[in-house]
């Protein structure tokens, strides 16, 4: 079938589950999400949602698969912008891997459809969220705090 | 024309200038993230470039396609320890450097004209460990992963 697919693998220094929980702790997950945070109990079948700071539902869905501190899947549906909204479901599997003294986190996120805006608004968004998730692990601050600020 | 293409897209708490010797002409650096390795290049338009062990064997080897400092590098690269990536031929790697807010955003575009590449398929699998470490490094003083993680 044609999709749409954006994959990014990163090593961050800390255990499997610090980072399961960095991923599911809305408190936590403001601080390098630049203050959006999700909304779920975390297990398979319960319902999912990306909420900004204002309340905000940015996107909705369900837990498909949840198995802790390996493997998260999310069935995403955007719900702010029309044409992206416009495409349906999109799945994002988050999984996390033991790698020496750090975890390799691997997130697959695609759509079934080619040229998916979805899939080409995430593969911006993502570098960012999880550099920033690096860092703050890493040195307890973020790399960054305005995304879309450039330095004169 | 068809082509194989791994994208990297990541954000370091640091200068451009500072990431961008880390990138070029600081081999000691170069060598704590990058597993040993090394680059030698006078690192301007047409300067011959290449990878090397600490032994002095090369790995890759090619020239300097453009050379603009901070900003953007381009490198024609062939590898020359593998046939089958030899074979190959050149791969161009493009590395694009921008300050965002407080950090520096680092675009690898790694890309061959030819489907289904052997080389970018490994080199999809080192970067982020490189650039990860690479990360860690300059925000901590020490790299994330002490040897090359090959697990899958």
């Amino acid at each position: 079938m044609v999709k749409s697919t954006f994959v990014y693998a990163t090593y961050i220094r800390t255990t499997p589950q610090k980072l399961w929980s960095a991923l599911t702790d809305p408190e936590f997950m403001k601080q390098y999400w630049f203050g959006m945070h999700c909304e779920s109990n975390f297990a398979t079948g319960s319902s999912w949602k990306l909420v900004n700071d204002r309340g905000e539902v940015w996107d909705a869905g369900e837990i498909v698969e949840a198995d802790p501190p390996q493997r998260l899947v999310i069935r995403w549906e955007h719900q702010m912008r029309p044409e992206l909204k416009a495409e349906g479901a999109s799945l994002c599997t988050m999984e996390l891997v033991p790698a020496g003294q750090a975890v390799r986190l691997t997130i697959t996120h695609s759509v079934e459809r080619e040229g998916s805006k979805l899939v080409e608004a995430v593969s911006g968004g993502w570098p960012k969220i999880l550099s920033n998730l690096k860092s703050l692990l890493e040195t307890g601050a973020v790399a960054f705090e305005e995304p879309y600020r450039r330095k004169k | 024309m068809p082509r194989s293409t791994f994208i990297y897209v990541m954000y370091i708490r640091t200068t451009p200038e500072r990431l961008w010797s880390a990138l070029t002409e600081d081999a000691e650096f170069m060598q704590q993230y990058w597993f040993g390795v090394h680059c030698e290049s006078a690192w301007k338009p047409g300067s011959p470039w290449q990878m090397l062990y600490a032994d002095g064997r090369v790995i890759d080897s090619g020239a300097i396609v453009e050379a603009d400092p901070p900003r953007r590098l381009v490198i024609r690269w062939r590898n020359q320890i593998n046939p089958e990536f030899n074979a190959e031929g050149d791969s161009i790697c493009t590395m694009e450097l921008e300050p965002i807010d407080k950090a520096a955003k680092l675009s690898i575009t790694h890309t061959i004209e030819r489907e289904a590449s052997k080389l970018i398929g490994a080199t999809s699998f080192f970067w982020p460990q490189i650039l990860c470490n690479l990360k860690s490094l300059v925000e901590t003083g020490s790299v994330v992963l002490t040897e090359p993680f090959t697990a899958n």
